[in-house]
């Protein structure tokens, strides 16, 4: 059943090469991931997306485990700097995830969204600012409605970024989305309700 | 004193050795070997069967086999790369053979398609089957690399979406490849029109309109070099470079 959020519990471990991650987070809401470069954050939100397989472990969202599943199966959407479908123009692009789904466009959410996180402006997405791009790919992952987004590193190119994290995570509150975000600023931790540091593949809560 | 560039030196002896017969024979074709037969209504009708022909298994390639080089380029699997490079790398008249054995009365393939009346043999289908299966090669291995340059965080974020592979693949990879798919199709379309050894086999002449009795231009240099000797060929040669330069600048143009 459907609460307020979906309760992620992930306990994954992965050899990549000569890195190992062994890392665990049981949490809901709006979690924040820490950590430096080469720590484990991207592989760890990949093994949660369903993009890498772990070698031991599960994830669990909401008690179903969708560990198995493809990643188009889980309701996990996975934003990074670069994720786009970069020959649509924004309006399109927005709806192209929801409309994917077969859910019914609601034009009023569709603006409250486009207001609320800044899209004010039109034409072909390959052609915009990275930042641009970013709020775009992150106003469709709401928009599609999953049960979690994982934001890997989308949101540091956005200005006043502070303020979006804040708009983000009302309207994922909004709509009983969970989220996952990396971030390399410190303070942005300060948004989250929870917050894990990664180190060496090594997760930590620290609240 | 200027240090002497011995890699530059190197490569410009080496681009010399590819391009000086070449630009030899358009001196020759057109100089002092020249002779009307080689540029006569024949050979005219030839190229056009040559690049219809080519264009048209391009066309196939670019259908039938997009899907396989994007599978190529998004998993490891040397057993199919090592497969679908066959026909490139056997002798060509073998592909010949094999098509006219596998369209023959000797298999009930064969037999099934001579009874609903399809013909590979001297036929523009025969000749456009032959072309497509050894140009074919040529474009997966020109889209693999393009497929694998091409971002995989669009196909990641489209299926995170919900979207299928299916639905990845024709929504997300295709629209974004029209240059790779041009510039892939065009360069296994030079491949086709060169093409000699299996299309001597299958298709020496085609014995269909509106092309009836017309060669295709490599076939045609081959036999005018047999019955008129030197110069008609050597004209005929350099029109066909002349055609196939006009490819290369367009291919060029397209890859800016």
């Amino acid at each position: 059943m459907k609460g307020d959020g979906q309760l992620i519990e992930a306990e994954l471990k992965k050899k990549l090469g000569g890195f190992s991650l062994d890392a665990n987070i049981s949490d809901e809401h709006f979690i924040c991931l820490t950590g430096k470069n080469g720590s484990g954050k991207t592989t760890l939100l990949n093994l949660i997306g369903g993009i890498l397989t772990p070698d031991e472990g599960h994830v669990t969202l909401n008690s179903k485990r969708i560990t198995n599943l493809l990643v188009e199966q889980r309701q996990v959407s996975i934003v990074t700097p670069e994720s786009c479908i970069p020959h649509l123009g924004v309006d399109r692009h927005l709806v192209w995830g929801a409309k994917n789904k077969g859910l019914n466009i609601e034009h009023d959410y569709v603006r409250e969204i486009k207001k609320s996180l800044g899209i004010g402006f039109d034409g072909r997405v390959s052609k915009l600012s990275l930042g641009m791009r970013e709020r775009v790919a992150l106003a469709t992952s709401l928009i599609a409605k999953p049960e979690l987004i994982l934001i890997d590193e989308a949101l540091s190119n956005i200005d006043n970024h502070t303020d979006f994290i804040g708009a983000f995570k009302n309207l994922a509150s909004k709509a009983k989305i969970d989220v996952i975000f990396t971030t390399q600023h410190l303070e942005d931790s300060s948004q989250a309700d929870h917050h894990y540091r990664l180190e060496s593949g090594n997760s930590t809560r620290l609240f | 004193m200027k240090k002497l560039n011995w890699l530059k030196l190197i490569s410009g002896l080496s681009l010399a050795l590819l391009v000086i017969p070449v630009f030899l024979l358009l001196y020759e074709g057109f100089g002092p070997l020249r002779d009307p037969i080689g540029y006569g209504y024949d050979v005219l009708r030839s190229v056009e069967l040559t690049l219809i022909s080519s264009a048209i298994a391009a066309v196939l390639s670019v259908a039938l086999f997009t899907p396989l080089a994007y599978y190529f380029a998004r998993n490891k699997n040397s057993i199919g790369e090592t497969l679908s490079d066959i026909p490139a790398s056997i002798p060509h008249p073998i592909v010949g053979v094999a098509i006219l054995v596998i369209a023959s009365p000797l298999t009930p393939f064969g037999k099934f398609l001579l009874s609903i009346g399809i013909n590979f043999f001297d036929s523009v289908l025969g000749l456009i089957i032959a072309l497509t299966i050894v140009s074919a090669p040529i474009y997966i291995k020109s889209m693999q690399p393009f497929f694998q340059s091409m971002n995989i965080a669009y196909e990641n974020y489209a299926l995170g979406l919900g979207a299928s592979k299916f639905r990845t693949f024709v929504s997300v990879v295709l629209p974004n490849s029209g240059r790779g798919i041009l510039s892939a199709s065009l360069i296994s379309m030079s491949r086709a029109m060169s093409e000699f050894g299996s299309i001597a086999i299958v298709a020496y002449y085609v014995l269909q309109q509106p092309f009836y009795g017309v060669n295709p231009a490599p076939v045609l240099i081959f036999q005018y070099y047999a019955y008129y000797g030197l110069g008609a060929a050597v004209t005929a040669s350099a029109v066909m470079i002349l055609v196939s330069i006009a490819m290369m600048v367009i291919l060029r143009l397209v890859k800016r």
